[in-house]
């Protein structure tokens, strides 16, 4: 299995997935740092979330795989949702949350 | 070392924009990108526009950069 193929099956097999440097109790960036806040003040449940600094071949592919050259990068329901400026931008807006309560992975009340 | 100047004049030489300012430490980069061509496009498409218009520095040079995307009408509301 290529690397997109490998990417298209996470994505595809988990309903919120994010790429990121370090994982959520470490991240090794302060932008995925900053993206996986977000998500736990969203009340995401069953985050997945895959270190690209321990693949190299991920690493790459992802960049490729949503034409995005940067990490971390969100995706729901195997949508691409952003980067970490967008999920800010729809943090604050009150768009993410909606996304995420829309697409089920969030904690109910 | 990446001056933010010489982002400026690569995001300004690849997009028609009518306001652009870069500020940044040489690996991270904060932008303001204001364009008419933004109009109508979702965020990820306007990035998208960006990241290409840097073309390659985006994958060798420019570790972070982070940007707000504007058309003319969002910046002038306050955006």
């Amino acid at each position: 299995m290529n690397v997109l193929d490998v990417i298209k099956k996470q994505v595809g097999s988990h309903p919120v997935v994010l790429y990121m440097k370090g994982t959520p109790d470490f991240p090794q960036c302060g932008f995925s740092a900053a993206s996986v806040q977000i998500l736990q003040a969203c009340g995401v449940k069953d985050l997945f979330s895959v270190n690209v600094l321990e693949d190299p071949a991920i690493r790459q592919g992802i960049k490729e795989y949503a034409n995005w050259p940067t990490i971390p990068q969100l995706y729901v329901n195997g949508e691409f949702v952003g980067g970490s400026d967008i999920m800010r931008e729809m943090y604050q807006s009150g768009e993410l949350q909606k996304l995420l309560d829309a697409a089920g992975t969030t904690q109910t009340a | 070392m990446v001056d933010a100047q010489s982002v400026r004049r690569g995001i300004a030489a690849g997009l028609a924009c009518e306001h652009v300012e870069v500020a940044g430490d040489g690996r991270h980069f904060e932008a303001l990108v204001v364009s008419r061509e933004f109009e109508g496009l979702s965020r990820v498409r306007r990035h998208q526009r960006v990241y290409a218009a840097l073309g390659e520095r985006m994958r060798e040079e420019i570790h972070a950069l982070s940007m707000r995307t504007l058309t003319p009408e969002e910046w002038r509301a306050g955006g």
